[in-house]
């Protein structure tokens, strides 16, 4: 058992290098290069004038590919670590912020990877990439003793509704990352209209794509735990400060939905919706820290 | 006669007409998406206020922004998911809902389902990207035959109108997705349904609190009591607790009916009434006699409280009614490491400090209080108490949910509907085939996808499947097209995605 949990974790740190490295890649690809020409001139009169001029070009494919192959080998030591915690613990593994932080990172990548592959771009990725090593980083700053392996607290002792309830939440909370890397490159691109980053429509479509998946996946989270609260705590909705800023995160992504299909929103207005959709998740993710509540024990 | 009537059959029909005008404005009122953003922000905030009221951020409010003490103590004050203002959003919204998201729809998408459309116009397909040209050496008809064919194999409904020579295509898919749209929206109203029905026909006591030996009515006309037998509790190296049960008896009118081990997660049920493990605590069993030596109480007192001078200390208090005084019991500090200072009363382990408070004390006069350990009794104030052993409580609730099962349904609905309207997207294929002048058929096909890359995506890669029927062939558009499917002069009856 002990063997398992350390073995989570290193698949959990190489996965981190690599997340490290992909979004470098990422980012190299995305921003393209700057190329710098210097000219020395001479004047009539025999004066010497340096010109410099500064031009932008398309990121290198080869890191992109390099990109892709580092995230594709990120995502699969992040299953092998979530794998390797499921075998150490015999249950899903979100138990508490580390365990749920490692799946979340494993979400993230997978669904990136899925849009990466659907819309055959890659530039997002300077976006997604650096929002899961941030996820990384926020849980090497946990304190060890959530990595060991515990016993579940009385309260999550239900794993097929705790499996069930927090995977839809990792999922949900993975797209609308996708979907707030789409937004911020739209938004790029409205102003600065690069030609080597993906057309608006293309990154409008990405956005709403995301946010298809995760808001019947989020609406499956509220609906699972009101169910399992139901059990556990004799009442299906309680007001409780995390489902309430889950339920808040469902209410905005609702108000994108229906002012992009029925008012027929697209573009800027559309993409700031969805980032504030996306810091609603953040709120969310982390709302246990700020409030407490029944789901306190899911936090540090 | 006429001239008479005149006047009121004019009254009456203004008196109509201003009818309809209400109830048109009113109608409007609750289609508008602006409204309905407007109630959806307005009810997610009303949901913030109510929740940070609950947390530290109103305090931090209050300390640190000069003049707003005022209203955080408001806030603070204000019930806001039981307030009438929140009721009545949610009424709002819920019509909102129903007129709006489903009744104002319905003729639209119907006609869309059952009778769409046929005909197009020339200029809608020239104006298209992107969008495909057909040609084909046989007859319009064998073209239309030939496409209809290939649609149909990709799942299409395929319907044709002859209008002069040219004959126009409509073709659809998933077009039963979009009423996906109506169990979402009912599902909505149904759980807030189920959340009043529970309101309104169930009960909950959340501070359950029975201690071992004891037993408590659970009241609401059920008749139920419930005695906690034992509590048992497991504990973790870390002090973490890894388990606790409540074994517990259900009584009907006193007699045992249901009996069980309650934890967390696994409640016990008898006729309506659920009863809920949710936490537990320390307890004391005491007798308290009167100065004749007449017992006024004998019982166990959860120790639910904290000392208002160390929070650790657990405490007990209740009223002893017989003598006109209060009894207050506080135990050993239960966590001795944190914040030793506050300490004061130094109560050890298997002792318990006793007060009793006699309510005609003069006020600033201290009550007479002491340290008793267990087994040992104490007289204060002519009122002696018995420290007859530690026990354990168990915190549970009792609840009757009977909004529950249509909870769970609309949940369901909610999903499902979703599931319908976002993974079975409307797609919509619209063309003119006509004679070509040199014989033969020619003609133009084009999504209805207007600003839908996916839907404009969906098209061309069908036109690439279409390619290989060798009946027509099949190009892509190429020409000097109006902006993608921007600006079209189509009117269709209901929206290009489906929506939720």
């Amino acid at each position: 058992m002990e063997g398992l949990v350390k073995l989570s974790f290193y698949c959990f740190t190489a996965a981190s290098v690599a997340m490290f490295a992909a979004s470098l890649a990422y980012i190299f690809h995305a921003v393209g290069r700057v190329r710098v020409e210097r000219q020395v001139l001479a004047t009539s009169t025999g004066e010497t004038v340096t010109s410099t001029h500064a031009s932008f070009d398309r990121g290198s494919e080869s890191a992109g590919r390099w990109a892709t192959m580092l995230t594709a080998f990120a995502a699969v030591l992040s299953f092998f670590s979530v794998v390797a915690r499921i075998g150490a613990t015999k249950r899903g593994p979100y138990s508490n912020m580390y365990e749920f932080s490692l799946a979340f990172v494993f979400a993230i990548l997978v669904m990136y990877l899925i849009f990466e592959r659907k819309y055959a771009t890659r530039q997002l990725g300077a976006i997604v990439l650096p929002i899961a090593s941030g996820m990384a980083i926020y849980i090497w700053s946990l304190p060890n003793s959530l990595r060991e392996s515990t016993e579940l607290i009385p309260a999550l002792q239900n794993n097929l509704m705790m499996t069930a309830h927090v995977s839809a939440a990792i999922f949900a909370y993975a797209t609308f990352a996708v979907s707030f890397a789409a937004a911020v490159l739209y938004l790029v691109q409205d102003r600065k209209n690069l030609s080597w980053l993906p057309k608006k429509e293309m990154l409008d479509d990405i956005g709403y794509r995301a946010v298809t998946i995760g808001f019947p996946l989020l609406a499956l989270v509220l609906i699972l735990g009101s169910v399992w609260a139901h059990d556990a705590w004799g009442s299906y909705w309680s007001w409780d400060p995390k489902e309430t800023a889950a339920l808040v995160t469902w209410l905005i992504y609702g108000i994108y939905l229906h002012t992009r299909t029925l008012r027929g929103w697209r573009g800027s207005p559309s993409a700031i919706v969805l980032l504030i959709g996306f810091a609603a998740v953040i709120f969310t993710y982390y709302g246990n820290y700020f409030f407490g509540g029944l789901h306190a024990y899911g936090g540090v | 006669m006429d001239e008479q009537l005149a006047p009121a059959a004019k009254r009456a029909a203004r008196e109509r007409n201003a009818f309809d005008m209400v109830v048109d404005r009113v109608w409007r009122f609750f289609c508008s998406t602006r409204v309905a953003v407007a109630e959806i922000a307005w009810v997610a905030l009303l949901v913030l206020i109510g929740t940070l009221r609950q947390s530290s951020v109103p305090h931090w409010i209050g300390d640190n922004i000069p003049g707003t003490k005022g209203i955080v103590i408001r806030w603070l004050d204000w019930d806001v998911f039981h307030s009438f203002i929140f009721m009545i959003s949610l009424a709002v919204l819920s019509v909102g809902i129903f007129i709006g998201g489903m009744l104002n729809r319905m003729p639209g998408m119907w006609q869309t389902i059952r009778n769409p459309t046929i005909r197009t116009t020339r200029g809608f397909l020239n104006g298209v990207t992107p969008a495909a040209t057909v040609a084909a050496g046989t007859t319009p008809d064998g073209v239309i035959e030939a496409i209809t064919a290939a649609l149909k194999k990709k799942r299409y409904r395929v319907f044709t109108e002859k209008v002069g020579d040219a004959t126009h295509l409509y073709a659809d898919k998933n077009s039963l997705g979009q009423l996906g749209t109506y169990p979402f929206h009912l599902a909505m109203i149904i759980i807030l349904a189920g959340g009043i029905v529970t309101a309104q026909w169930g009960f909950r006591e959340l501070q359950f609190i029975v201690p071992e030996g004891g037993r408590l009515d659970v009241g609401h006309g059920t008749g139920l009591s419930v005695e906690l037998v034992q509590f048992v509790d497991t504990y973790a190296q870390t002090g973490v607790p890894e388990d606790y049960r409540s074994d517990i008896v259900i009584l009907k009118d006193g007699e045992p009916v249901k009996s069980g081990s309650i934890t967390v997660n696994h409640p016990l049920s008898y006729e309506n009434a659920t009863v809920y493990q949710s936490s537990f605590g320390q307890a004391v069993q005491v007798r308290v006699t009167d100065a004749n030596g007449n017992v006024i109480l004998e019982d166990a007192l959860p120790m639910m409280y904290q000392s208002l001078l160390n929070p650790d200390a657990p405490a007990a208090r209740i009223d002893l009614l017989p003598v006109n005084a209060s009894l207050v019991i506080i135990g050993p500090d239960s966590n001795p490491f944190n914040q030793p200072e506050l300490d004061t009363l130094n109560v050890r382990s298997g002792e318990m400090w006793v007060q009793v408070r006699s309510n005609d004390l003069p006020a600033g006069t201290m009550p007479p209080a002491a340290i008793v350990a267990q087994g040992h009794a104490v007289t204060l104030d002519g009122v002696t108490v018995e420290f007859i052993r530690e026990k354990r409580f168990s915190l549970m609730q009792v609840a009757y949910n009977p909004g529950i099962p249509i909870f769970i349904f609309g949940g369901i609905m909610l999903v499902a509907g979703l599931a319908a309207v976002f993974y079975f997207p409307l797609r919509r294929i619209r063309g003119i085939i006509e004679p070509a002048p040199d014989g033969g058929a020619t003609g133009l096909i084009a999504p209805l996808a207007k600003r839908d890359w996916s839907g404009q995506q969906d098209f061309e890669h069908l036109m690439e499947q279409l390619k290989a029927e060798p009946a027509f062939t099949i190009e892509p558009k190429i020409g000097k097209d109006a902006e993608a499917n921007s600006a079209t002069p189509e009117t269709d009856v209901s929206n290009d995605e489906g929506t939720a």
